[in-house]
């Protein structure tokens, strides 16, 4: 049988590892890492800091297509369960 | 025998040039009256000088030979068999080749003496090299080498009396490996690609990949994958506002990034209303060393940087400027000036030009010239200088801007350090440490030798005591936040490409261009498009040795230890065979997931190039160049237009090549188009029927 593949999350590309094509799997994991300085900086909730880095106009392109995504998709997770 | 006017040349020296112009200079300089005859031939022009015997002089276009597979079968690939040809048998649009050699075989007939006058350096060796071994017969083993570094008369003289020997097999053996080894690689990996993309769309287009192209693209591409994923994270700066007598001065808080928030308000909450007092002044002298001679590169990234110049036009300009022999030979990698180029002499040149009149004076004036010097040497050429010679036709202002820069970086390295004095002066404001720094130019130095290309602006502080009060107009808070990786521009990606030693100095600049026109990048601060991260993408996956760092620059290394003795050329092309073999397997075994990716890519970079920009009327669609079903006649309009599910569309002129600028109209904000027609100056267009600009136009005629 010919195995499906499955496209990534935001893109056309093939996905991975939490179902991201690597090139927005890498955006996924920055976005992951930045949160713990922005908490510390502004004591400010996953949901704000997502909403904080899609307005902001140095977020790359593909980090701010993940923040979108997880922000209407799973917008209500906290960081640890993501 | 050769008839030159009413003269017939029973024999002659032939020198071969590597272009028209430097044949024109070479045989000037060489005969006896500076007037050489010049013969044109079936369109091929060459030049008969006289003096105690005769000299014909003929040029090259540059390269008349080249690798090309040795079958014929255009499309196939792996190729491994190859030869070296003349161009118009391999490329098209070559014809004139065919008509070049035959006009130098013809004047090699009679030559009794050949002498190789082609730029000094491996490009030039080929050149000369392919053109006596095949044009003329086998005479590569016969023939002298005439060495310079630049086309002043003097210097032509001196390379022909005393030239040298023999060529210079060495570094021909090298550099014939360099092609052969780059048309491996180039022709099996770009069919691959392409063919691969034909094969799953039916549709041609030229996709390339190459030894070097590889490896360049493979580090835009990571440097824009950092970028694409950036996360910015915030931190904050704090500033004082200090009135000093009645000038007010800005201080910066000693630790210039504040991660947290609550730390900066802590901060600038305890300085709200407090004065200042100065604690510590400190002042420093340092000197400013003199610029190094240029180099090639650093001459490209001198002009990117003060006039925006890419690397490929600094570098033909500099090729016309030595042409001119107003500089010496720009394609050198040294940063050494020998003093036997003369250097009095060419100040006394330079001098006669009104403004390097007092600055040539100063430098004559010292008891000794000793330049400043790099470390990087280059066996064949200089540091690039100016020959002295002063223009004999108006330079346009990018040949003046690029000459006075070299006279003037030739000027300053004879030049005295600049002594400079900074003065940092510590505040407290409640306890909490500010910084107000100064700087100021003691002693310029090489400085006026370089300007205006270079500023030394000073920031000159009031006398200021210790222990002294200062009034704080305000403190301020800065929200700031970390930036992405700069993107690379054509003059950083070039000193990377040095930095990581991969192409030569004459290479670089074209395969820079090259990735632009197949569309694998594009803007001058570079981006990498959909198209050039496929195409890495899918070297990475199938074949990752051919876009590593380490495998070009071990091939460059071998390649040089041909030069050196130390290795032959048979052991490195059967290396390089060795590394293709299995990843064009590779590549032809994973075809079909291959070809859907790029074709994917192509089609996306085709739809792109046409997008004009958002619909000013749906605000969802987007404004593509499109054609009428019905009449196939073009105009602009949504991507929803076909769907009907917007009615945008706009008329488009029906001649011309038209493109889309990626600007905005500057007075009504609408998108704009670029529209080129023959015998027209091209012209932006705005889309919009109402814009104000086009109304006033309409009024006026």
């Amino acid at each position: 049988m010919e195995r499906k593949t499955l496209k990534c999350k935001t893109c056309h590309r093939e996905a991975g590892e939490r179902d991201f094509c690597l090139l927005h799997l890498k955006a996924y994991e920055n976005i992951v890492k930045k949160y713990d300085f922005w908490r510390k900086a502004l004591k400010i909730s996953w949901k704000e800091y997502l909403s904080e880095i899609k307005q902001n106009p140095l977020t790359g392109e593909w980090a701010k297509e993940v923040a979108n995504y997880i922000a209407n998709n799973e917008g209500t997770k906290s960081v640890k369960e993501s | 025998m050769l008839r030159c006017g009413s003269r017939l040349l029973r024999s002659y020296t032939l020198i071969i040039t590597e272009k028209p112009d430097a044949a024109s200079r070479i045989a000037s300089a060489l005969d006896a009256e500076g007037k050489a005859e010049k013969v044109v031939e079936n369109g091929v022009p060459y030049y008969v000088a006289k003096r105690s015997e005769d000299i014909v002089v003929v040029p090259a276009l540059g390269h008349l030979y080249t690798v090309a597979s040795a079958k014929k079968r255009k499309r196939e690939y792996p190729v491994f068999d190859f030869h070296w040809v003349p161009r118009y048998l391999a490329e098209r649009g070559a014809a004139q080749i065919r008509t070049w050699l035959k006009v130098i075989s013809k004047l090699a007939e009679n030559a009794d003496k050949f002498i190789d006058a082609c730029d000094y350096d491996v490009e030039g060796s080929i050149i000369g090299y392919s053109i006596l071994k095949y044009a003329c017969g086998g005479k590569e083993s016969l023939a002298q080498r005439m060495k310079y570094s630049t086309l002043t008369k003097e210097e032509l003289e001196k390379s022909y009396t005393e030239p040298l020997p023999h060529l210079d097999f060495a570094l021909i053996e090298a550099g014939l490996t360099r092609h052969e080894v780059d048309w491996l690689y180039g022709i099996n990996l770009s069919r691959a690609l392409t063919m691969a993309a034909k094969n799953y769309s039916g549709k041609y287009a030229t996709l390339s990949t190459g030894r070097v192209q590889g490896p360049t693209l493979n580090f835009l591409e990571t440097r824009e994958r950092s970028i694409k994923c950036f996360v910015p994270t915030p931190y904050w700066s704090i500033k004082a506002e200090v009135k000093i007598g009645d000038a007010v001065f800005e201080a910066e808080y000693e630790k210039k990034v504040i991660e947290i928030k609550a730390e900066a308000d802590a901060i600038i909450d305890s300085c709200k209303g407090k004065d200042g007092e100065t604690e510590k002044i400190e002042m420093k002298e340092f000197r400013q060393m003199p610029p190094l001679p240029f180099d090639l590169g650093s001459l490209q990234s001198e002009a990117y940087s003060l006039f925006r110049y890419t690397p490929l036009r600094t570098s033909s300009i500099a090729q016309r400027l030595y042409l001119d022999a107003l500089i010496s030979y720009p394609r050198t990698g040294s940063q050494k000036l020998p003093s036997a180029i003369g250097y009095r002499a060419i100040l006394k040149q330079l001098g006669r030009i009104h403004d390097y009149r007092n600055l040539a004076a100063e430098l004559l004036a010292k008891p000794a010239l000793k330049p400043i010097e790099g470390k990087k040497e280059d066996s064949a050429h200089p540091a690039i200088y100016p020959t002295g010679n002063l223009p004999d036709r108006t330079l346009n202002s990018a040949e003046r801007n690029i000459w006075d820069l070299v006279v003037r970086r030739f000027m300053a390295v004879f030049g005295e350090p600049a002594i400079r004095q900074s003065v940092t002066v510590t505040l407290s404001i409640n306890g909490n440490h500010f910084q107000l720094n100064g700087r100021r130019t003691l002693e310029e130095g090489w400085l006026r030798f370089y300007k205006p290309h270079v500023q030394s602006e000073d920031t000159l502080l009031p006398p200021l005591k210790e222990g002294q009060k200062v009034s704080v107009k305000r403190v301020i808070l800065e929200d700031k936040f970390t930036n992405p990786p700069s993107r690379y521009n054509p003059s950083s990606l070039l000193r990377k490409m040095e930095k990581e030693e991969i192409g030569t100095k004459a290479t670089r600049a074209g395969i820079i261009q090259t990735l632009h026109n197949r569309k694998y990048i594009r803007e001058e601060r570079i981006v990498v498009t959909d198209l050039g991260f496929e195409v890495v993408d899918v070297l990475k996956k199938y074949c990752p040795t051919v876009v590593s760092i380490e495998l070009t620059r071990k091939l460059e290394e071998r390649m040089n230890e041909i030069q050196q003795g130390k290795e032959t050329r048979e052991n490195v092309l059967r290396g390089a065979i060795e590394i293709l073999k299995p990843v064009t397997e590779k590549l032809k075994e994973k075809e079909q997931v291959i070809g859907a990716r790029l074709s994917q890519a192509i089609q996306k970079a085709k739809l792109e190039e046409r997008i004009i920009g958002a619909c000013p009327i749906c605000q969802n669609g987007k404004l593509v160049i499109l054609r009428s079903k019905k009449t196939g006649k073009r105009f602009i309009g949504c991507t929803n237009y076909f769907e009907g599910k917007c009615k945008a569309a706009f008329p488009l002129p029906q001649k011309g090549l038209a493109k889309p600028t990626g600007n905005v109209c500057k007075s009504c904000g609408w998108p704009t188009v670029r529209i080129w027609m023959k015998g027209k100056r091209p012209w932006n267009l705005c889309l919009n029927p109402k814009c104000p600009i086009k109304e006033k136009w309409s009024e006026k005629h």
